[in-house]
């Protein structure tokens, strides 16, 4: 599926700046594309007949343990190949080399060679790119800046901390730099600072047209980044798109929705008109003392719902103080797609 | 609205051209035997193997002097031991310490002994821990493909065989032709140094594959060391005792890699076959198929395991 929110971030990226001169690859190709993905383990079907384009953004890629989330990441990596379907990266095959000068990877795993400095971990991953001598030294010096771990790069990996380690890898992953980013779990172990600060280098990757693919299981940093998202679960592809879009499909769970107005009764009246609206609920005065009621309501059908809730408004005139959907975040969205809490 | 990190991005447009996967290869070769020169153990090992090295090149000094300054009458003094000169010629001779064929083919198989110890430790180190630990995906998911990966980790090894085996021999070599004529013995032993370079390029390949293939295979240090012994060590021990204790044909000894190893090396120094000891022997040919299939072996393994099943568990 194509995201179009996510192509209108997609520059075209020199290409000659980025990749071998003699062989560039097609810009017409899609950046990453599954194409009737399937992998087995043995006798472990891991992965299902998964499709999915991507061309820019950031795409947040959550589902629970054992989903297929990172075997598509892989997949996406060159480091697995499918058992059937094709994978690939501007119209190379992501097994073949070739595709990986486009992709940068940011594994789970954390196991280095733990005698090197992070500082010369990170230079012998340059040279591993392909660059000279003098181009690995700027690039390991600018990327360690980058993630913030230029002053403290030459102390020996067996001394990192965490989140030092999840910095690393993301310095690496970002040496060549590279149009399509995956990143496996990169915020896990990070504090909540420096979690701040590789969001916003996210953030910029993406505003310079990078496309970012991010499997975490950290839903809230996610849904701050990205609304986009690839919901994984028993190795197909639940669903694809912007949380809202994935949950207006969800007819069969109501939308839940909180609205602070000053003539509650009077709105609950009009809402309980409406043929979408299945329940009100009085709730409890959001400010103690507060004259502001809220109310609760459940409906069918969120987009029609939200049409004609705002007309209502309008015609009304009534004074709106908060309109917040109590269960579009990623949580309650994959609690309705995989059964569950949602918690992965 | 442009992020606050966006000052921090010192890309800059890469205007050069990538070096290809094969310089990658150097690259992750170098990282590896840095790797391994950390380790403290290793740098005993060297420490013996040098012992192994200045006995020889002591030896054939002595085996110069020795014939120039006493009679084999005489007696010398070693502390407080008293050796008689004839003793120590006869062992000198033995070892053939005169800069012939068999002074590099005698090196070679002594060295044989450290070198084999190295490996099986080091395997473990540079390839089994990427497998076990899990640091594999960081290589592969730069642009090089499975086999630039194989290549930089046997160019590791082959670095260390070399350090060992081929660079002291050319020190053995050139020390040979200064206590002899030496306009006439480096003209006149050419195809020695090109012998010894041959010898070290066999060793290099078969050595460099069977660390790489076994290391993939058993990951661990442990196991590592138990499958090099009893290849090393066992199926000797067996070759020997089936030949010599029960007078079985000599093809039996081709179950012993390091004396088939010894054969090829043998060849490429231009022995005669009647002068190689202990007798009897295979032939070259037999040696030379047994390595053939070993190599073969390893190759198709490392095609299994890099081309069709996938290397990241």
């Amino acid at each position: 599926m194509n995201f179009p929110e996510s192509n209108m971030l997609l520059q075209p990226p020199s290409l000659e700046d980025v990749h071998h001169r003699h062989t560039p690859p097609p810009l017409a190709e899609p950046l990453l594309l599954f194409e009737h993905v399937s992998k087995w383990y043995g006798p472990v079907l891991a992965m299902n007949q998964v499709t999915l384009e991507l061309n820019g953004g950031i795409t947040g890629l959550v589902g629970a343990n054992g989903a297929g989330k990172s075997t598509l990441l892989r997949m996406a990596n060159g480091q697995l190949k499918p058992t059937l379907g094709r994978v690939r990266v501007r119209g190379i095959d992501a097994w073949h080399w070739h595709a990986r000068r486009l992709v940068g990877y940011c594994p789970d795993a954390d196991a280095f060679y733990e005698d090197h400095s992070g500082r010369k971990f990170v230079w012998t991953m340059a040279r591993l790119c392909g660059f000279d001598r003098s181009e690995s030294t700027w690039r390991t010096e600018a990327v360690l800046e980058r993630v913030g771990m230029a002053e403290r790069a030459d102390r020996k990996l067996r001394g990192y901390s965490k989140g030092m380690r999840q910095r690393i890898k993301l310095a690496q992953a970002l040496l060549h730099d590279p149009e399509l980013l995956i990143l496996d779990e990169p915020l896990s172990g990070i504090d909540p600072i420096g979690r701040q600060e590789l969001l916003e280098v996210f953030r910029s990757l993406a505003s310079q047209g990078k496309c970012l693919l991010i499997s975490s299981h950290e839903l809230e940093a996610l849904e701050k980044l990205t609304n986009h998202v690839v919901i994984m679960a028993r190795g197909r592809i639940a669903a694809v798109g912007t949380l809202q879009q994935i949950r207006d499909l969800l007819d069969n769970h109501p939308v839940s929705v909180r609205i602070e107005v000053g003539c509650p009764r009077e709105l609950a009246r009009l809402l309980l008109a409406m043929q979408e609206v299945i329940a009100v609920e009085v709730d409890r005065p959001a400010r103690p003392g507060g004259e502001s009621i809220s109310l609760v309501v459940k409906a069918h059908h969120p987009k029609r719902f939200f049409e004609r809730f705002g007309e209502l408004v309008i015609e009304e005139q009534m004074d709106v103080h908060r309109l917040e959907p109590l269960d579009e975040s990623a949580h309650a969205i994959l609690g309705y797609l995989l059964g569950g809490s949602g918690k992965t | 609205m442009q992020a606050q990190t966006d000052t921090l991005l010192r890309y800059r447009p890469w205007r050069g051209t990538f070096r290809g996967p094969l310089s990658a290869s150097f690259a992750m070769a170098r990282a590896s035997v840095k790797l391994l020169l950390r380790r403290r153990l290793m740098w005993g090992l060297f420490a013996l193997g040098l012992l192994v090295f200045l006995f020889f090149f002591y030896a054939q000094y002595l085996a110069v002097w020795i014939p120039n300054q006493l009679t084999s009458s005489d007696t010398l003094r070693v502390g407080v031991v008293p050796v008689k000169v004839n003793d120590l010629t006869k062992l000198l001779e033995r070892l053939s310490l005169n800069g012939s064929v068999h002074t590099f083919g005698n090196f070679f198989w002594f060295q044989g002994y450290v070198l084999i110890i190295v490996l099986a430790l080091a395997g473990s180190v540079l390839v089994g821990n990427d497998f076990f630990h899990g640091s594999l995906p960081f290589y592969l998911s730069k642009p090089i493909g499975r086999w630039h990966y194989v290549l930089g980790k046997c160019l590791a090894i082959g670095f260390f065989v070399n350090l060992m085996t081929t660079l002291p021999a050319l020190f053995l070599w050139l020390q040979a032709g200064l206590l002899y004529d030496w306009k006439t013995y480096y003209v006149d032993n050419l195809d020695l140094l090109a012998g010894i370079l041959g010898y070290g390029l066999v060793l290099t390949s078969v050595l460099s594959l069977l660390a790489v293939t076994t290391a993939i295979l058993v990951r661990q240090t442990v196991p590592m060391v138990m499958i090099w012994m009893g290849v090393f060590v066992l199926l000797r021990m067996m070759s020997n005792w089936l030949v010599d204790g029960l007078n079985q044909p000599a093809e039996w000894k081709l179950l012993d890699l390091w004396n088939d190893l010894y054969l090829c090396g043998l060849w490429c120094l231009g022995a005669a076959p009647e002068t190689i000891r202990p007798q009897p022997q295979p032939e070259f040919w037999q040696a030379w198929a047994t390595i053939a299939g070993v190599c073969l072996a390893c190759m198709l393994y490392l095609r299994k395991r890099i081309q069709a099943v996938d290397i990241v568990s």
